[in-house]
């Protein structure tokens, strides 16, 4: 692995090109569907009901073809950091006062309440984490750019920008791939020149000058694309229309219709299951 | 017939002041026509790609008048009728591209121009198909090669179905291969009806043209047939040079002086150069001391190197797979093949910054396997000037962007006479430079200020990753004589370069790789001089070596093997005097 390859570390438009039956139904549906299980993650009380959402997770993985392996991957930087919380979790949990004591270390005693509590949290950042990670593989950006611009018609109807926040979103998502590549070359050409990346100086200034010749030509790169980027925007005739199209036009399906109810079952699962 | 496109007085300058002494453009008038094939050539500097943009309304003149089709460029309600007609690819294929699949891009403006879903999903087909992009149509646009970049770029304008399109600079960050493409595309375009205008610096293309339009300091100086254009003396005065074959058939004419004048392409030039009085046997090449290979001192060992980029992820991909490589001592050897072949990741693992996955890379006493071996150390010894390295300044002098390196590695003396060497070594005057903001520089002092700037490291070994890309003729050909000399001087060189002429004058070894794999390796004589080989990996052998070939199927006395102008001309010399005048 190479010290240099940022956009290894560029979680957007890590989109898997992979073609499950997942990728291909409409957007909204799944957009629509993904927040629905993870909202049910973040707010279920039970740890029954995060086991559920865990699965129904892991069974998206399956459907949409991400390989675990991958999606895995995703939770090994964080997981030092989880179970730091999770100990924090069964330190601090105010436990009721009847239950029995399993455990005394120092001035707190442990019970059955306190351990649930820090599993609850971990499962539940492993849930939120693969969750988030399957959706960010499943739906392009150019699939969230649309589905966004159908939900936010209402929106424009009532006089706001929708359409130009969506293409906002749109090109900023477009530019962070191109951003991370950018950063590895001038990062490397730097480095051909003697700068070096591996000590962590003390002080402020120090550090300040260290990132200096990465950051000036980034910066300045990336005003020259944004610009270019406008210009050829421009010369193929945006905003000359009033009413701009899409070649997508999206129609609810059966199995829209499906994945939707699935996941208000399950986030019903999650959510009210003890 | 009327013109398509017709600018009458148009001066323009940036600041939009009409009494600016030196407006980008000068009192420019000009018509380009329905399925017309024109090229505007220019140095850095010349206002073709300000006129460029005076074309579909980007810019609009500060005086005189621009109509597409009638169409003022100054009315900003029909911007989006001129923008549909007058369609535009750019230089840099990646920041043209808005959306985040190649489909989705190609529809971004039928979608501007409000067209029913239907209407755009044929468009975008048929657009798509038209650029081969079919296999693709999916795929996330940073993902694509900067060739397939440029031809979805060219499909997001055909899908608007326009009557002219203009390229601007598009070719220029294209290997051989892409420009090959881009230029049948270009040919298609006109069978198909459409007018091209191609903003280019690449003589060899502009040779194609049937119209040549020169710009020089904002004024049209030219307007004709590229093949009278080759003929004018005060080319040099404009910034250009003539196309290889052109400037070789004329150095040949010395020789030769019944060679026509007006010779284009290499097929006029091979076909024209005449038979000897007395053929003879041509004989074979004398050898440039490449026999005794086996005494050679190696300063460079790659052997079955591997290289994956995004290894363990599903968006992993294989750069380099066995290849290998030996640089001997004192020579310069040169790393050849399409985009994307592997060239510039085997490079980067030559200074350290890349470390071997598989294989081993020896370079000068340290084994970059070998994980206490630091980067700093071997930077030392080898120095890498990357791609477009001036896209990497941060200094606001000259002076501190090349002290950067000895500032951060040391440096056993005074660092201002550090600086004033590097500077020397590239032909930069010390007193004249060392005070010039970086960006006010040309194209090629840039590039020479980024050479010194890893000079000034005093490293032995010179990584050079496509040096002379990018450049206009001018700035290339300083940049190639300043790199020229240090070869002769004795600096071990790797360069990897798409200009098989550039590597015919600079190189003495050569690897050609295809798909991260060897391909051809030896002496950069030895591999031009097998043209179908050369040719099958998408590159083209350089002039001389095909002119030496033809006149040693006449019967001249040529030896194989010759590859630079330089050396066929003397030896062509010599044997008009043996064999007589040319019949």
């Amino acid at each position: 692995m190479s010290q240099f390859e940022f956009l290894r570390s560029v979680p957007f438009g890590q989109y898997l090109p992979v073609g499950s039956i997942l990728h291909r139904l409409d957007p909204r549906a799944r957009m629509v569907a993904f927040t629905i299980i993870i909202l049910a993650l973040t707010f279920s009380r039970s740890l029954m009901g995060l086991l559920i959402g865990c699965a129904v997770v892991l069974v998206g993985l399956r459907v949409g073809k991400i390989p675990y392996r991958f999606a895995f991957q995703g939770l090994l930087p964080p997981l030092p950091f989880l179970f730091l919380l999770a100990i924090l979790q069964i330190f601090l949990n105010a436990s009721p006062p009847n239950e029995s004591i399993l455990a005394v270390i120092g001035p707190v005693r442990i019970t059955l309440s306190d351990l649930a509590a820090g599993a609850k949290l971990l499962i539940r950042f492993t849930g939120l984490i693969l969750g988030i990670g399957l959706a960010t593989y499943t739906i392009s950006t150019g699939e969230m750019t649309q589905g966004l611009n159908v939900m936010f018609r209402p929106l424009a109807k009532m006089g706001l920008p929708a359409q130009d926040l969506v293409m906002m979103a749109q090109v900023t998502l477009r530019f962070l791939p191109l951003l991370a590549q950018t950063a590895e070359r001038i990062a490397k050409s730097q480095a051909s020149r003697g700068a070096d990346w591996d000590s962590r100086p003390g002080n402020l200034i120090a550090r300040v000058r260290q990132v200096i010749p990465v950051i000036v030509p980034l910066f300045l790169s990336s005003l020259h694309r944004a610009e270019n980027m406008a210009l050829a925007m421009d010369a193929r005739a945006y905003g000359s229309s009033v009413q701009r199209t899409s070649l997508v036009e999206l129609r609810l399906k059966a199995a829209d219709g499906l994945l939707l109810g699935i996941s208000f079952l399950a986030g019903a699962a999650i959510l009210i299951l003890k | 017939m009327t013109a398509l496109i017709a600018l009458d007085k148009v001066t323009f300058s940036y600041d939009g002041d009409p009494k600016n002494p030196h407006p980008a453009l000068k009192d420019v008038s000009l018509q380009f026509h329905e399925g017309e094939f024109a090229v505007i050539l220019g140095a850095n500097g010349s206002g073709k790609t300000t006129l460029a943009r005076h074309l579909n309304g980007l810019l609009i003149p500060t005086q005189g008048q621009v109509t597409v089709t009638n169409l003022d460029t100054r009315d900003r309600s029909c911007h989006g009728i001129i923008r549909q007609r007058v369609g535009m690819v750019f230089q840099h294929p990646e920041d043209q591209i808005v959306a985040t699949t190649v489909e989705e891009d190609v529809a971004f403006g039928p979608e501007n121009l409000g067209l029913p879903p239907s209407e755009i999903r044929q468009r975008v087909d048929a657009a798509i198909e038209a650029v081969g992009l079919e296999a693709h149509r999916h795929r996330p646009p940073h993902m694509l090669s900067a060739g397939q970049m440029q031809r979805l770029a060219l499909a997001g304008v055909l899908a608007m179905r326009p009557r002219v399109v203009v390229f601007d600079e598009a070719t220029t960050m294209l290997d051989p291969a892409g420009r090959r493409m881009a230029l049948a595309l270009m040919s298609e375009l006109r069978a198909a009806g459409m007018a091209v205008l191609f903003v280019t610096h690449n003589m060899e293309e502009a040779a194609l043209a049937d119209r040549a339009v020169v710009l020089s300091n904002g004024s049209v100086v030219f307007d004709g047939t590229p093949r009278e254009l080759f003929r004018k003396q005060s080319l040099e005065d404009w910034g250009l040079e003539p196309p290889p074959v052109v400037e070789l058939g004329g150095q040949l004419r010395h020789v030769f002086p019944h060679l026509p004048e007006d010779l284009l392409t290499v097929e006029e030039l091979l076909g024209s150069l005449p038979s000897p009085q007395r053929p003879c046997e041509p004989p074979e090449y004398i050898s440039d001391g490449g026999a005794d290979q086996q005494e050679r001192e190696w300063v460079i060992e790659v052997q079955e190197l591997n290289h994956t980029y995004m290894l363990g992820t599903p968006l992993a991909h294989l750069a380099l797979q066995n290849a290998s490589l030996q640089v001997a001592a004192g020579r310069a050897h040169a790393l050849v093949g399409v985009t994307g072949s592997g060239k510039s990741t085997l490079l980067q693992h030559l200074n350290g910054i890349l470390r071997p996955q598989a294989g081993k890379v020896r370079v000068g006493p340290y084994q970059l396997d070998d994980p206490a071996v630091s980067t700093r150390q071997v930077i030392r010894l080898a120095g890498l000037v990357m791609q477009n390295p001036e896209s990497q300044f941060f200094e606001q002098f000259v002076g501190d962007e090349i002290a950067y390196g000895p500032r951060q590695l040391g440096c056993d003396e005074p660092l201002v006479s550090r600086v004033r060497w590097a500077m020397e070594q590239v032909g930069l005057d010390f007193l004249a430079f060392k005070d010039r903001f970086t960006d006010t520089l040309s194209g090629g002092e840039k590039r020479k200020v980024a050479l010194a700037s890893i000079l000034a490291i005093k490293p032995r070994i010179l990584l050079l990753d496509e040096p002379t890309a990018g450049l206009d003729p001018r700035s290339r050909k300083e940049v190639l004589l300043t790199l020229r000399r240090m070869v002769n001087e004795g600096m071990e060189i790797v360069l990897s370069s798409h200009q098989m002429e550039d590597v015919a004058i600079l190189a003495h070894d050569l690897t050609a790789f295809r798909k991260g794999r060897n391909a051809l390796q030896g002496m950069a004589a030895d591999v031009f001089w097998q043209f179908e080989a050369v040719r099958e990996l998408g590159l083209e052998p350089p002039v001389a070596a095909l002119v030496a070939a033809r006149l040693r199927t006449l019967g001249w006395g040529v030896p194989s093997r010759v590859i630079t102008a330089e050396l066929l001309l003397d030896h062509l010399e010599r044997c008009v005097e043996v064999q007589g005048e040319p019949v």
